[in-house]
């Protein structure tokens, strides 16, 4: 681990009464792709603004490769930010936009010219290069505000929702860009997305945001796997929540049956209990460390896999398990059939009801 | 093939208003213009370019310039000082800047006769700022302050200077503050933002304070007559004299159409900036 490069301590923000950032402590490295998670109004875009400098810090500091920006003007920063409104200047034509952030650091022309003509290659615009912001389509402003910051090289590129309005080719297209880009710049990624698939493929890291406070910082795969909380373990892909009950040696299933688990989380007190498993760690069968019965209500179709909706009395409503195609296809369920799934310890998480 | 002819109706009284008020006094000078002069005032119905002619007389064509001239400078200035008001109020916190507009707006909504006169008080001989200036001990000469050209551009400007705030106000306040933030994040500095991108963003307000000072200035009488003191005239005293005491109106009105030509073709020139700011607008927040 190298040393942070971007370091965020204990960063408050107030509106007045709504404290919309809440004692947030980041370390960022260099050349990190930093996600960052979290329902609408949790302060996501807040903290993007202290970071650039349009919101004043309530409290904490901001340091990059140790020395404080917090009381520098944001056009001083090395940071540039990808606005959530793309903000393009509606004056200027898109290659305009784009040249600006380069015509401020009084680059040669034949630079400029050269820079921003590769940049609107990598965001498939250079047909365009001469029309306004309002005669473009939405995903083609966002792609240039993408670029007028990109183009920038600055060492932290901070993007509100980068990709929110590209359809789904284009926006794996794109994530592969940002990713190269990265690497053949180095800049320091911290992109807030609402797609956590998008989080999962592209990040080193994710944060979870609720409230304006972090609730958790990891791995795609630390996050996925081992959720520090039930609204985490929401937050992240699909989970089904089972009841269940402490028992003397562990716990149960309300029909008394006992649930083996691997993680039980802080907070978990005596009696009502929450089991938490990933769909695809349910599988047909009583094989594995835990199981219980249900009823088929649904089927879903979904090309390389199929999703079954089982009623049980386990939760209130159905839990989905996950089948890869050829499983359905030996024994395919049908609705209406009684079933048993089973699943493992090492995949039973435990938080408090 | 139906058309809707509701928006026709709709339109006709302020048509028939506009035809009345309007456009029937226009062709009517537009007429008396090549009308040749009564010997003892009065018209004579023969066709002439006699009075057309006379307007460019290097005589009163000098009238003509030196009322562009004073109407430019108390526009300019008009714009000046309006933008910079209209920015200041557009900058303060939105809940505040309704109050803050309509004491910008305040003095227009008195009689402008009266506002004229109010300067006159002011600025006499025996004027409030002379007696604060002998009271404050100061018993020199004082500089003549009334009826100057700078005394009629400073009452010109007082006069027009909320049209100048509100017409600028529009455009600033519509401005998506994210967009300037664009620019610093860029790396620009706040005067750079200010004339890369807001500047630009607002000119068609810019251009329309200045238009209306502008053709508002060039054909007023009441302020050169009252504060000018009748020393030197605008080109309005000048159809003014020609109509009420020189009795010759087709003079007067070669003078008039050539000034309604003059304000036809800057508030057109203004239409077609705004039209094409328009064009290019759109705040860009997807
Ligand atoms: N200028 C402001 N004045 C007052 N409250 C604000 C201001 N900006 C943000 N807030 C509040 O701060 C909280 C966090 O807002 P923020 O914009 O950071 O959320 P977000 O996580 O970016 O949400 P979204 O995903 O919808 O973009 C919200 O409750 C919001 O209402
Ligand atoms: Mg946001």
């Amino acid at each position: 681990m190298t040393q942070a490069f971007l370091s965020i301590r204990n960063v408050e923000k107030y509106f007045s009464a709504v404290k919309a950032v809440d004692d947030v402590s980041l370390d960022i490295r260099e050349n990190e792709f930093f996600a960052l998670l979290g329902a609408s109004g949790s302060g996501k875009t807040t903290l993007l603004r202290m970071l650039a400098g349009f919101e004043s810090l309530s409290g904490g500091d901001i340091l990059i490769e140790g020395s404080s920006i917090a009381n520098m003007q944001p056009n001083q920063r090395p940071v540039n930010l990808m606005f959530q409104s793309y903000a393009l200047f509606p004056h200027m034509t898109v290659a305009q936009n784009i040249a600006y952030g380069l015509e401020m650091e009084k680059l040669p022309k034949a630079e400029i010219t050269e820079r921003v003509n590769a940049i609107l290659d990598v965001i498939q615009l250079s047909h365009l290069a001469k029309r306004k912001p309002d005669q473009l389509s939405g995903g083609q402003r966002q792609r240039v505000a993408l670029a007028r910051a990109l183009v920038k090289r600055p060492k932290v590129l901070l993007l509100d929702e980068p990709l929110g309005a590209l359809d789904k080719k284009l926006r794996s297209e794109m994530q592969l860009e940002l990713k190269r880009l990265q690497h053949e710049f180095g800049i320091t990624f911290i992109m807030v997305t609402h797609d956590q698939e998008e989080a999962l493929v592209m990040a080193d890291r994710i944060a979870i945001m609720r409230d304006g406070a972090l609730l958790q910082v990891g791995s795609p795969k630390d996050i996925y796997e081992l959720p520090g909380s039930r609204y985490a373990a929401d937050f992240i892909g699909v989970m089904n929540f089972l009841k269940v009950k402490r028992t003397d040696n562990g716990f149960a299933a309300p029909d008394g049956t006992a649930i083996a688990t691997a993680h039980v989380s802080d907070g978990v007190g005596e009696g009502d209990a929450i089991a938490a498993v990933r769909p695809e760690r349910l599988f047909l069968g009583d094989a594995g460390d835990n199981h219980f019965d249900g009823t088929v209500s649904d089927i879903a179709y979904h090309g390389l896999d199929l999703l079954l909706h089982v009623e049980t009395e386990l939760s209130d409503t159905p839990v989905v398990a996950r089948m890869t195609a050829d499983v359905a296809d030996n024994h395919r369920p049908e609705i209406g059939q009684r079933i048993t799934l089973g699943w493992l310890a090492r995949d039973t998480h435990i938080f408090p009801a | 093939m139906t058309t809707d002819r509701r928006p026709l109706l709709l339109m006709t009284p302020a048509l028939l208003w506009l035809t009345a008020l309007m456009v029937i006094p226009c062709a009517l000078i537009l007429v008396l213009a090549f009308f040749r002069r009564g010997i003892y005032g009065g018209i004579e119905y023969t066709w002439t370019l006699e009075n057309l002619a006379l307007v460019f007389d290097p005589l009163y064509f000098r009238i003509f310039l030196k009322s562009a001239g004073i109407a430019g400078l108390s526009a300019a200035i008009a714009c000046v000082l309006g933008y910079a008001a209209a920015y200041a109020i557009a900058a303060m916190p939105r809940r505040r800047q309704p109050t803050l507009l309509f004491f910008a707006v305040l003095p227009f909504w008195s009689n402008y006769l009266v506002r004229t006169y109010a300067w006159i008080v002011l600025l006499n001989r025996e004027g409030l700022i002379v007696n604060i200036a002998r009271w404050l001990g100061y018993n020199g000469e004082l500089p003549s302050m009334l009826y100057t050209e700078q005394t009629v551009i400073v009452g010109l400007v007082y006069n027009y200077l909320p049209f100048v705030i509100l017409a600028c106000y529009a455009p600033l306040s519509r401005m998506n503050p994210e967009v300037t933030e664009a620019s610093r994040d860029l790396g620009a500095s706040a005067w750079t933002t200010f004339r890369r991108i807001t500047l630009p963003m607002t000119v068609p307000g810019i251009a329309t304070g200045f238009v209306f000072v502008f053709v508002l200035s060039i054909g007023n009488f009441v302020t050169p007559a009252l504060l000018g003191g009748g020393q030197f005239q605008m080109i309005g005293n000048l159809v003014y004299a020609q109509f009420l005491t020189a009795n010759d109106w087709p003079f007067g009105a070669a003078l008039s159409m050539v000034l309604i030509l003059v304000m036809l073709g800057l508030l057109m020139a203004q239409a077609v900036v705004a039209e094409r700011a328009s064009n290019g607008k759109g705040q860009s927040d997807g």
